[in-house]
């Protein structure tokens, strides 16, 4: 096979921030985003897809991937139900094992 | 990229969509409000994430200015966003090649594979390396590496 050559990459746009009215309830915090384990996804890709999400430098989003690689799970975040949807979404994008948990 | 490289990277490409839209669920325990809503909600945003992907995929694999030719090979020129969508592409093949071979939970992923190989799974282990393969890949390219 011919030596790999990696991609090049152009800058991006910078990411939109939007802000919404909710009910109060929606936004006081109580729901977890849990990451789970499994042997599918590369430790690599995970720590990626916590920096892309989150906006965690490398090194935070590491220690979660260590976490769920070694724990089987990490709570990424405590939030409000809308917020830790919309982050449960977001991951569940890149097919991370990722789920919505009440915080108990 | 070589330009056979490049011949594998479309034909992994070519798996997706591959991961069932049931493995995704929302929550694991009860306790979610209008869990039923919320779920349904998660499941048109990936459906509608697919469709996205399923375009930008398809403009890639006409768009032959993407594959830049050079001495040693074939250069891809990628934005940051045409990467992030790649990745969840590449990732899905992988996920879904794994679903498609049993959801193996051995800790020697390959190795169950390999014991557990038919005719019909070889292309699907194939795929699920591959689309692993090209994910480092980029992933080195994000990192700089």
């Amino acid at each position: 096979m011919a030596e790999t050559v990696t991609p090049d990459l152009l800058p991006a746009a910078a990411p939109v921030q939007h802000q919404q009215d909710k009910p109060e309830s929606d936004l006081e915090p109580g729901f977890l985003v849990v990451c789970w384990n499994d042997p599918v996804n590369l430790m690599h890709y995970v720590t990626h897809v916590f920096q892309q999400v989150f906006g965690w430098p490398r090194k935070k989003a590491e220690f979660h991937m260590l976490q769920v690689h070694e724990q089987g799970k990490s709570i990424l975040a405590r939030d409000s139900l809308e917020k830790a949807e919309h982050y449960v979404h977001q991951l569940q994008k890149y097919h991370l094992h990722a789920t919505l948990e009440r915080d108990e | 990229m070589g330009h056979r490289e490049k011949d594998l990277f479309l034909e992994v490409l070519a798996f997706y969509p591959c991961t069932p839209p049931a493995h995704y669920t929302l929550s694991r325990k009860p306790g979610v409000p209008n869990a039923e809503a919320a779920q349904h909600l998660l499941d048109e945003a990936l459906a509608e994430q697919r469709e996205q992907n399923r375009k930008l995929l398809q403009q890639l694999m006409l768009d032959f200015a993407r594959f830049q030719v050079q001495p040693t090979g074939l250069r891809l020129v990628l934005s940051e966003v045409d990467l992030e969508w790649l990745l969840q592409v590449l990732n899905d093949v992988r996920v879904g090649s794994w679903i498609k071979l049993g959801s193996p939970e051995d800790s020697d992923l390959i190795t169950h594979a390999f014991d557990h190989l038919t005719d019909e799974k070889r292309p699907v282990l194939w795929a699920m390396e591959m689309s692993g393969y090209f994910q480092m890949q980029f992933l080195k390219a994000v990192a700089g590496g």
